[in-house]
């Protein structure tokens, strides 16, 4: 009956039973990883059945009845269809048999037996089944063993979500019944899978990752201990949201409750309950669910392993008692980890032949990731600072780069047709260049000088500070420390008038908030309290504030660059804040925006909703080193500023300016203006790959296709551009007309040097056309089906994807 | 003659008479050094005859000289740079009014508050001090010294204006002075901040021009606001003024004065010491006393959070 990959249960012969045991164990209150057994209808009298299989023993007793038996079983869960008024959902026998008849094969009830609620003949509830196959009725028949099931089991669930839950199923499946439907659970859960990648792909590329180093056979140890992982967890007894919130000390668990409700409806109970849908725990949710149930469930299976050590086998007893804990605690640190490649989609596995064997083991990931200790050591070397041009250029895209990259490989990874490298060198030299500095004025700063320069430049003297500090309530703070907090506070407390200053000594002083303190002169003159939430992914930032006298020097800019350094030290990547209306500019500058990537099911519960206030997040990215940033953009300004004299110098010819525009061309291809081509400038190769390169190719496409459309019946209202007779005020509702005309006349001058100009001016005509018209004229009508029509032939020519 | 050529030939003047200076002062040492010679000679034979007598006059009169002449080199030094300061204000004075009135140019770039911030705090430090011959009394506009009552500020001078704020609120303001009206005995000012970008039109008594040099606390101690005098400051790295208490005031020329800030979210009622440039404050007058308190320009950026 288990349904999980049969090479799990050949590695593991003494734990598999065991498994189920535990798992159908509603007496097993020994075992602590069973963590009791609500859904259980456990009947103390059997304890050798599995819920699961009594459930199917019952479906096969029910289905070996005889047909009148069947039909009377299904007349109590089917509606009275006597006369339209009857509103009896189900017959009710007048002679209820007693309690220990219940199993017994009696008698059936005739068809003629009165309804004890309607009175009306069960023959009128059973009516609709008259033509209906054995297989339908046997379904049906499963059902209403489900449906019995679940109400022993809505009754004997002490847990409130629990029990509504299976209230819920309850009713659900009752509905089916009457209404000979499938059972569909509605509503907010969504439907599986519920995140992706799931926990079964991401503890696969977990041993991977870590593992693909080993050798063959230790490999295959750490496959089975994962196998065996997944395969606890498919049958593991969540614990109940309660028992969350108090573990978590949370006030909130409603992500929690949700994962929990899907975990009932979609594999906990179709385990027993084989009329919903069944999925595997391992295979419907990601690492949302996992990061919430790890830490107690490792607990509990490294207990349970414990307790039952005897019952193993001797050679799995080494494997799990010696393995297990050390490969839990390698698991946890890439689930909690924020930087852990195994969750990520796009996860490449690498090679997992021998050859990469010393490579991984020397190269730490933290080291070739372009951490910010690693990027600043570089700047100094004036070689190097290329390759900064090089991570930061390209940080916006998805990091798909495998872990294991030396500094080398990124070097190589370079822009085609990029400039030499030598060349590079020779200006950086320029710049570099101690003579070619303007004197010793470093303080009398160009109007355009970065926010944070001063602040850094007095740092790097010495002139301010700064620290990560917070209260303790385990080890006794010293005095600096406590000083620095009163401190914090006062600032605070001053900057923020209209908070509370009895709120603000609360956090500042709580030890779960830390305050990120700026200090001159030993003095505390600003600062940045938050706290950190490791397991939600996230920090809230609290209070933020330089006092009044110390503003406009950058020193809020350089604050919150070393913040994000620190966090992205320690794994965490996003921050949330609450700005009030006067902090909004400020978080905007910093890098925070409005729109919130964190999914909300993330912070609901850990930081509390302000009015007035708005949420603002920001993003980080581990491979920029942000106190250094404006600095090292500076630099790379002046390298393309150089670099660009280098070539005005070397190319010197002065073109007339362009003239199309004022003749009313909107837009021209880029390469099509006089000299572009010589400066060494190519088109982007971006959209390469799918576009046509042979002008004249795309130029033959192009105008078979436009013939096509043109004779296309519908084309009609389109042929030519609006008359202003015909419509006085078109041209004032639509900016930009267009027309089937207007285009062949441009298709003939060569402007559609890129399909992806041809279809906006196609797809125009048509957004013009509904923009004017009522979307029920016929004008309208003609443009959907021309629309239709020419994405129909776009596809069928391959020049939009299918 | 253009501006950039007349500066490079003033600081090649002034070059010349720091040179000079240095070479006066070497010159002098051989007659400083026969003093002190004399003084310790007279010492040791513990008498004072009429030969050393005439020939320390001889000699104080020289030394005399030669340190008459050094001063008067320095203060054509000074002057060269007083007249290089000019020069440069007047250009900075026509670049902003070609940049006002021109609409061919693009619009001008708005510094960034630090970089401003650090201007005025420069210009502050760079005030003249003012060195005057002995005997003589401070000018008007030298440290605490009022103007005078008929004094009509100049184009670009900084002054304390006092304007209607958005919201109704009057404050003093850092401003630069655009033009004076002599019949309507009006001030057009603008406002320094550029955020602001605002002129504004005021009466007399709604100005009070800053001073133009500092007072030297050794030499001219009377020039200088006095512990416990109420004034108005201009509030560290803003553009406004604010009322305020000499907590101390400076020993040495290049001292800032101590204030405190009149603030009613500190429990007495001012804030901590804080220094404030000698050049940008002005004397409080009776008439400003219903000034209000309104902070322009603190930025207070604040977030809240959960527990």
């Amino acid at each position: 009956t288990v349904t999980t990959g049969g090479a799990t249960i050949m590695t593991l012969p003494a734990l598999q039973p065991r498994l189920l045991q535990a798992q159908s164990a509603g007496s097993a209150g020994s075992s602590a990883a069973a963590a009791g057994s609500g859904a259980g209808t456990s009947d103390p009298s059997r304890p050798g059945l599995s819920q699961q299989q009594r459930a199917s023993q019952k479906k096969a007793q029910v289905r070996a009845f005889p047909r009148a038996k069947k039909l009377e079983k299904l007349g109590v869960f089917s509606a009275c269809k006597a006369n339209d008024t009857c509103k009896c959902n189900g017959w009710k026998n007048p002679n209820p048999p007693t309690a220990t008849r219940m199993d017994l094969q009696q008698q059936a009830a005739s068809l003629s037996e009165p309804c004890r609620s309607c009175g009306h003949a069960l023959a009128d509830h059973v009516s609709h089944l008259e033509n209906v196959s054995e297989d339908e009725i046997n379904r049906l028949l499963g059902m209403v063993v489900d449906v019995e099931n679940l109400f022993m089991s809505v009754h004997k669930e002490e847990d409130t979500d629990t029990k509504q839950v299976y209230f819920y199923l309850f009713k659900l499946l009752r509905k089916c019944i009457l209404q000979m439907s499938q059972p569909v659970v509605e509503g907010s859960l969504g439907s599986p899978p519920f995140e992706k990648p799931n926990i079964e792909q991401g503890v696969l590329n977990f041993v991977q990752y870590k593992f693909s180093h080993l050798a063959p056979k230790e490999r295959q140890t750490m496959f089975e201990l994962s196998k065996m992982f997944l395969l606890c967890l498919n049958y593991w007894k969540l614990e109940t949201p309660t028992q969350y919130r108090q573990r978590t000390q949370k006030d909130d668990g409603t992500a929690y409750k949700v994962d929990y409700t899907r975990w009932l409806c979609y594999c906990h109970v179709p385990q027993s309950n084989d009329s919903l849908p069944r999925y595997e725990t391992t295979q419907v949710f990601g690492r949302s669910l996992l990061k919430s149930i790890f830490t107690v469930t490792r607990r509990q299976l490294l207990e349970k392993f414990r307790v039952e050590k005897d019952k193993l086998l001797p050679e799995k007893r080494t494997l799990i008692l010696t393995h297990f804990p050390k490969f839990l605690s390698m698991l946890e640190e890439e689930i909690y980890g924020e930087n852990s490649p195994i969750w990520e989609a796009d996860f490449i596995m690498p090679a997992s032949d021998g050859s990469q064997l010393g490579h991984q083991t020397v190269i730490s990931p933290a080291a070739v990731s372009g951490s910010p200790a690693l990027a600043k050591g570089l700047s100094t070397e004036p070689s190097h600072l290329f390759y900064l041009t090089n991570v930061t250029v390209c940080s916006g895209e998805k990091r798909k780069l495998p872990e294991a990259l030396t500094l080398e490989d990124a070097k190589r990874i370079r822009v085609m047709g990029d400039i030499p490298m030598e060349l590079v060198n020779e200006v950086m030299m320029t710049i570099t260049d101690p003579a070619a500095m303007l004197g010793p004025e470093t303080n009398l700063l160009t109007p355009n000088a970065a926010r944070d320069e001063t602040a850094r430049l007095e740092e790097r003297r010495g002139i301010i500070e700064f620290h990560v500090i917070g209260n303790s309530l385990s080890q006794k703070s010293n005095k600096k420390i406590l000083m620095w907090l009163v401190g914090l506070q006062n600032v605070f407390s001053h900057q923020l008038p209209r908070m509370p200053k009895e709120y603000i000594t609360r956090l500042v002083f709580d030890p779960k908030h830390k305050t990120l303190a700026l200090i001159k002169d030993g003095r505390v003159i600003g600062g940045i309290c938050f706290r950190m939430f490791p397991t939600q992914g996230f920090t809230e930032i609290v209070f933020c504030a330089v006092t009044s006298n110390e503003q406009v020097k950058g020193y809020g800019t350089h604050l919150m660059n070393h913040l994000k350094e620190y966090h992205i030290k320690h794994n965490i990547l996003y921050f949330l804040t609450y700005a009030d209306e006067y902090a909004i500019g400020y978080f905007k500058k910093q890098g925070f925006s409005k729109d919130i990537k964190v999914p909300k099911s993330r912070y609901l519960g850990y930081i509390k909703d302000y009015e007035g206030a708005t949420l603002m997040e920001c993003e980080l990215n581990p491979r920029i080193p942000y106190t250094e940033l404006s600095h090292i953009i500076k630099r790379q300004k002046e390298i393309i500023k150089k670099l660009i004299e280098r070539k005005q110098s070397q190319i010197r010819k002065v073109y007339p300016g362009l003239t199309c525009f004022k003749e009313g061309v909107r837009q021209i291809p880029v390469e099509s203006i006089p000299g572009i081509r010589e400066t060494g400038w190519k088109p982007s190769n971006k959209d390469k790959g799918k576009e046509v390169k042979d002008p004249d190719v795309l130029y033959n496409m192009l105008k078979n296709l436009l013939a096509q459309i043109k004779t296309h019946p519908d084309a009609w209202p389109f042929m030519e551009p609006v008359k202003k007779s015909e419509a006085p005020d078109y041209y004032e509702i639509i900016r930009f007309p267009i027309d089937l005309k207007t285009m062949t006349e441009r298709l003939k001058n060569r402007y559609y040097v890129t399909k992806k100009l041809f279809i906006a001016d196609l797809q125009r005509i048509i957004t013009n056309c509904r923009e004017y018209n009522p979307p029920d004229s016929e004008y309208c009508k003609c443009a959907n089906t021309l629309e239709k029509f020419f994405y129909f032939k776009l596809k069928d020519g391959g020049l939009i994807e299918k | 003659m253009s501006a950039d050529t007349k500066i490079a030939e003033l600081l090649t003047e002034l070059h010349q008479l720091i040179k000079q200076t240095q070479e006066e002062r070497s010159r002098s040492e051989h007659n400083l050094l026969n003093i002190q010679k004399t003084h310790e000679r007279m010492q040791t034979e513990n008498k004072t005859s009429p030969y050393y007598r005439t020939k320390l006059r001889g000699l104080y009169t020289t030394a005399k000289a030669d340190a008459e002449a050094e001063c008067s080199i320095l203060r054509h030094a000074l002057d060269k740079i007083a007249e290089i300061k000019s020069l440069l204000e007047e250009r900075r004075i026509a670049a902003k009014m070609a940049g006002v009135y021109s609409d061919s140019d693009p619009p001008r770039k708005t510094m960034r508050r630090g970089v401003l911030m650090t201007l005025l705090q420069q210009s502050a430090m760079t005030l003249p001090l003012w060195i005057g011959k002995p005997g003589e009394s401070p000018p008007p506009l030298c440290g605490a010294t009022p103007a005078n009552s008929d004094y009509v500020a100049k184009q670009g001078d900084k002054v304390a204006a006092r304007v209607k704020a958005m919201d109704g609120d009057e404050q003093w303001i850092l401003a630069e002075v655009v033009s004076y009206n002599h019949s309507t005995n009006k001030y057009e000012v603008d406002d320094i901040d550029e955020e602001g970008k605002e002129r504004h039109t005021l009466s007399r008594r709604r100005i009070i021009p800053l001073p133009q040099w500092k007072a030297n606390p050794e030499t001219d101690p009377e020039a200088l606001f006095s512990k416990d005098q109420l004034v108005l400051a201009l509030y560290p790295q803003t553009t406004c003024f604010y009322r305020a208490l000499i907590h101390t005031p400076p020993h040495r020329p290049q001292d800032d004065y101590s204030v405190l800030f009149e603030d009613t979210s500190y429990a007495d009622g001012y804030s901590p010491p804080l220094n404030v440039a000698q050049s940008i404050r002005g004397r409080l007058q009776r008439e400003q006393e219903e000034m209000t308190r309104r902070r322009r320009t603190k930025r207070r950026s604040g977030s809240r959070g959960g527990c």
